[in-house]
């Protein structure tokens, strides 16, 4: 028996379910009211509380902090060392890479009908894209990631330059993530470039070929004579990273390009914002001064600089008609969120489920975001400054932006939690590793599952009903702090006193809603057909459904 | 008088913006007696601009050149900009706007000269007047009777001819009791919850004064409310005020019933704010709103200083209260402040739409407005003279209703199944309280539109709202009855900033109305295969 703490005023007295024994998956707890269901992947910590001689109730046991935003304190007897032997084996099984064990994902045997390891093919993708033309080609230059290990094997470059033209420009770049296509525009063809900061330092060297290079880039872009170049940092940070041998394109070197510092901070701000605001919502929400309070932490400002640098890029390639190419120092942090938020902006197949599956696939996974780093799957290092919630942040822009236009995105609330809850989980192979090459090195996806094998086996779990599908629509969220929210219901969900109404009863009315309209209609066209067949003469009513079904039907 | 009195152009020619949505128009400027009118010349489209001269909150005047800018701050919270060509036009057009939208006198508003096509006159007025809900109480219990002790408005001149009290107590009773309460406001059941058997009452502060008064009619009252209530059923009274200020206007008069002299009745204080410190936070809250230039980097602590939304989270909670004392504690409630005609107003009619699922539904609704607002003496012409930019010292004005309104907002928000009136019908009531073609609003109490013949001369907001043609606007397609209680989360990250109303004009609305839209289109596109059935199974039948 132990008893449990930390959901706010709530105790729990219950039995251990030694389910991570046996599954190694997860924590569980079993108490008549409720099931306690905790991911080992999702521990970030666990600590002893008390000694053998505290007095006091609950002050000997077991404190857990958790990667999504809760806290468990479990309170053990002290008699028997019960606590000895749990902490234990959860520090095992929720740190096994600590232990030279492997991570759950590697052991889960779950099947589903479909494989969600297909969703990202990309020759297809970039098929879809109207890739290669002819300004733009696929280049294999990096099959064995021997140009740079952090980037894909495949990679979109202008057709312009040779592949020893990009080994140049490798070594002038932060660990050689050259200049890459990410995204070209249906009609205007100009394009989305992705890359890292240049190798500038404190002595402003330069490189003929870098310069070059992106000169190439802007000639594939003939209705403006200028590149435009969007440094996600502060422009003060951008500085400073010359004396780390890092910087930007200067004016004097690049010609014909303009460069704007977007003012987007960097993984440590965005750590300690995140958790700012875990202290003001776990296990109690601030209430007495909760607005300003929420306004300290600076997280929905981070928010909306982002989605401003995104907006920016999007408005830059679709109404501007400028090619945009976008870095941050190694491009695998900011650089994926403005790019993707971009993309999801101008390109509608984005935001459908697959479509999302594909963006996350492609801008965040084959492109380096170093999940492994970020979020510590099975690492029991919980201080490491490399950990930081960026993905998260993406997902909270996504969530911004799905607010903001309701009918815009296949996919619900849901979805996205789920991809949230899953990036911790260690369940799914999907967010393992920082890169393309040490997963293919680990075979993740001969012996993993795929998160998006679990998502499309149950699609209709996570789709928005109000999805209305419109092709060519540049979303433009509004990115004032007005029209920000703080998404309560995945930062605050674990807070009793927050209802928790899942599913959302909007979209399951409106379901309900649908489903009868279905039947109505299938219950007419049955009559219809007995009447039919009796009266032998369709034009006996002729205001009747026969003229309004294909009405009906065109809305959806 | 004459409004030509007051009219000093008669036309000019200007161009009118409308904000970053709406395209500008341009055309002859007209002032009528009520209107401002834009007519856009004959090539252009025919829809012909207009404007309520009522709703006109503040207005602003800039001439450069031989041209001028007018600034028209509504009541409703649009601001809009007329370019005039001429600047005595522009002077002139400025001066006869500014003295039409502040006409004092009712009898001469708009109201009484709107005659729409569609709409006859005293259609909707007997729709819910008291009596009405006196009929559902006397189904549910007999211990309570409508009298018409008020018929000439002696007793108490901001209640109705009809009021609903306790049936042991007689109407002599009720004017000494009347004599004793502020404004003649005399305690009166508001609500009935009958699966609790115990009943909501609002009255004003009793006459205690320094003197410490009693008075046996009013202490009978309130012992005859216990006593028609459920056995061993107990009372709280909720003063809406602090204990010290409750303590206080016992100096000028006032005060709180004493423990003594009310036994059974439990006194409880929930300080409201009303008056000067409301209207102050709605105009922070507007300007904070509007301010377009600021750096939004505080946004949120500015929103927070305005208080708005603390005032509608002690509003709820206040309201919750009242409700839970009565389902839960199974107790009746006394609510009053001083004068027992705003915050009074807020926390009862709140406390019925958490308990009673009928007055969720758009007819209950308008009755629950009906009945404990305009018919409960919310004296709506002085608190809605001015709504958030007039420059001139606030007297009586505070946006009490508004208040009300946002807290069912929120209601909303939080149960979006359970309220069969969506935000449009909110928004409409907003925009209605503050300046009207109809005359629901107009006066401060029944007596006022008596006198004014409110009800033979102008045309209820109701049978305007009725019409087949605003419902989509009005209603909340995905209603489904809800029999329980709601009881609403108060937790300030549970409270949000209405931006229907509050960014209505600046933001762009169309994403939320497109899935507004695709709900109506799927419940309407239901209701005709429903409604069309029966034609196939009676031409079925004629075979």
């Amino acid at each position: 028996m132990s008893l449990l703490r930390g959901l706010l005023g709530m105790d729990l007295i219950g039995t251990w379910v030694r389910l991570f024994l046996s599954f190694r998956e997860k924590l569980a707890l079993l108490d008549s009211a409720l099931l306690l269901d905790v991911p080992l992947g999702v521990i970030s910590r666990i600590e002893k509380m008390g000694g053998a001689t505290s007095r006091g109730e609950n002050s000997y046991g077991l404190d857990i902090t958790c990667k999504d935003m809760r806290n468990l304190r479990f309170a053990l007897k002290q008699e028997g060392h019960s606590r000895r032997g749990m902490f234990e084996i959860l520090t095992k099984y929720a740190f096994p890479l600590a232990h030279s064990l492997p991570i759950f994902a590697f052991l889960n045997e779950e099947k589903f009908n479909v494989d969600g390891w297909t969703v990202y093919n990309p020759v297809e993708e970039y098929r879809r894209q109207g890739l290669p033309n002819h300004h733009w080609r696929i280049t294999f230059i990096n099959k064995c990631y021997e140009l740079c290990d952090t980037y894909p094997a495949l990679l979109v470059v202008p057709y312009r330059a040779s592949d020893d033209d990009l080994r140049r420009v490798a070594t002038f770049r932060s660990r050689n993530r050259i200049p890459v296509l990410s995204w070209i525009h249906p009609e205007n063809k100009t394009v989305i470039v992705r890359c890292s900061q240049p190798l500038v330092g404190m002595s402003g060297k330069r490189n003929k070929d870098d310069e070059k290079y992106l000169d190439v880039i802007r000639e594939t872009n003939r209705q403006i004579n200028k590149l435009t170049i969007y440094d996600a940092r502060p422009s003060v940070n951008a500085v400073a990273n010359k004396a780390t041998g890092g910087g930007y394109e200067s004016d004097d070197a690049y010609h014909n390009t303009e460069l704007f510092f977007l003012d987007i901070h960097n993984i440590h701000v965005m750590r300690e914002s995140l958790k700012k605001v875990k202290d003001i919502v776990y296990p109690n929400v601030e209430e007495s001064h909760w607005l300003s309070s929420l306004e300290s932490t600076h997280w929905l400002e981070h928010i909306k600089l982002v989605l401003t640098g995104a907006i920016q890029v999007a408005d830059r390639v679709s109404s501007g008609k400028s090619s945009v190419v976008v870095h941050c120092s190694d491009g695998w942090d900011r650089t994926a969120q403005l790019t993707s938020l971009a993309m999801l902006m101008l390109d509608s197949f984005y935001r459908s489920i697959e479509g999302f599956e594909i963006l996350v696939q492609k801008e965040w996974i084959s492109f380096g975001h170093k999940f492994a780093s970020r979020i510590g799957h099975g690492d029991k290092n919980h201080a490491d400054a490399d950990r930081s919630p960026i993905f998260l942040q993406f997902i909270d822009c996504v969530w911004q932006m799905s607010k903001q236009f309701p009918t815009a995105f296949e996919f619900n609330e849901r979805f996205l939690i789920t991809i949230l809850d899953h990036l911790y989980s260690c369940r799914f192979g999907t967010f393992l590793y920082n890169c393309e090459s040490m997963r293919e090195r680990q075979k993740v996806t001969e012996r993993t599952v795929s998160l998006w094998s679990l998502i499309n086996s149950n699609k209709d779990k996570f789709k928005n009903p109000f999805y209305t599908k419109e092709i060519n629509r540049v979303l433009y969220p509004v990115a004032s702090m007005r029209h920000l929210e703080l998404w309560v219901n995945y930062y605050i969900r674990w807070n009793p006193r927050i209802k928790q109404q899942q599913p959302n009863p909007v979209e399951q009315r409106y379901m309900e809603l649908l489903a009868l309209r279905d039947e109505y209609i299938k219950r007419l066209e049955e009559l219809q057909l007995a009447n039919s067949a009796k009266l032998c003469d369709p034009s006996a009513s002729p205001s009747g459904p026969s003229q309004m079904m294909p009405h009906v039907q065109t809305h959806f | 008088m004459e409004f030509s009195e007051l009219i000093r152009t008669g036309q000019a020619q200007a161009e009118l913006l409308r904000g970053p949505e709406a395209p500008p128009l341009r055309g002859t400027l007209c002032v009528t007696g009520h209107h401002l009118l834009l007519s856009p010349g004959p090539q252009a489209t025919p829809d012909l601009w207009l404007l309520l001269l009522r709703s006109v909150d503040s207005i602003e005047k800039r001439v450069a050149g031989d041209c001028g800018t007018i600034t028209l701050r509504c009541k409703d919270l649009r601001v809009l900009q007329l370019d005039i060509e001429g600047v005595e036009a522009t002077l002139n057009i400025a001066r006869s706007i500014e003295a039409l939208s502040s006409l004092e006198s009712v009898i001469t508003s708009f109201p009484f000269f709107y005659r729409p096509k569609g709409l006859r006159l005293g259609d909707a007025w007997h729709f819910h007047p008291p009596e009405r809900y006196y009929k559902r109480v006397a189904r549910e219990t007999n211990a309570w009777r409508l009298s018409e002790a008020n018929e000439d408005f002696s007793l108490c001149p901001s209640y109705p001819r009809a009021v609903i009290v306790p049936r042991a107590v007689n109407d002599d009773a009720l004017a000494l009791t009347a004599r004793f309460r502020q404004g003649g406001r005399f305690p009166v059941l508001s609500y009935h919850h009958a699966p609790s058997r115990t009943v909501l009452l609002r009255s004003s502060q009793p006459l205690i004064g320094p003197q410490k008064r009693r008075c046996a009619e009013d202490e009978a009252l309130l012992r005859a409310v216990l006593a028609g209530s459920r056995p061993g059923a107990r009372g709280f009274i909720v003063d809406t005020r602090s204990a010290q200020t409750a303590k206080q206007a016992r100096m000028t008069g006032g005060g709180t019933e004493a423990k003594a002299a009310y036994p059974g009745w439990k006194r409880l204080h929930r300080p409201l704010e009303r008056g000067r410190p409301l209207q102050e936070s709605f105009v922070h809250l507007v300007e904070a709103c509007g301010d377009l230039e600021q750096s939004m980097d505080h946004w949120l602590s500015r929103l927070a200083g305005c208080r708005w939304l603390a005032h509608v989270k002690e509003a709820l909670s206040t309201a919750c209260l009242a409700a839970q004392g009565m389902e839960r504690e199974g107790a009746c409630i006394l609510v009053h402040g001083a004068e027992g005609t705003d915050s009074t107003l807020v926390v009862t009619s709140l406390a019925q739409l958490i308990l009673d699922p009928s007055s969720r539904t758009m007819a209950g609704f308008q009755e629950l407005v009906e009945r404990e607002w305009i018919q409960a003496g919310h004296p709506f012409q002085l608190r809605c003279a001015h709504s958030a930019f007039s420059h001139a010292r606030p007297k009586h004005e505070a946006p009490t209703f508004l208040l009300f309104l946002d807290c069912v907002w929120q209601l909303g928000r939080q149960f979006p199944l359970s309220l069969e009136f969506g935000e449009g019908m909110l928004l409409a009531l907003f925009d209605h309280a503050y300046a009207s073609p109809f005359g629901t609003f107009l006066c401060n109490s029944e007596q006022e539109r008596c006198l004014c013949e409110v009800r033979t001369r102008t045309h209820s907001l109701w049978s305007g709202l009725n019409q087949l043609k605003e419902q989509r606007k009005l209603r909340n397609p995905l209603y489904v009855p809800n029999p329980l209680a709601l009881w609403p989360s108060v937790e300030p990250q549970s409270l949000r900033l209405w931006q229907g109303l509050f960014l209505r004009w600046t933001r762009p609305p169309e994403p939320s109305e497109a899935a507004w839209e695709k709900v109506w289109q799927i419940v309407t596109d239901q209701e005709k295969t429903e409604g069309s059935q029966p034609t196939v199974s009676a031409s079925e039948l004629q075979l």
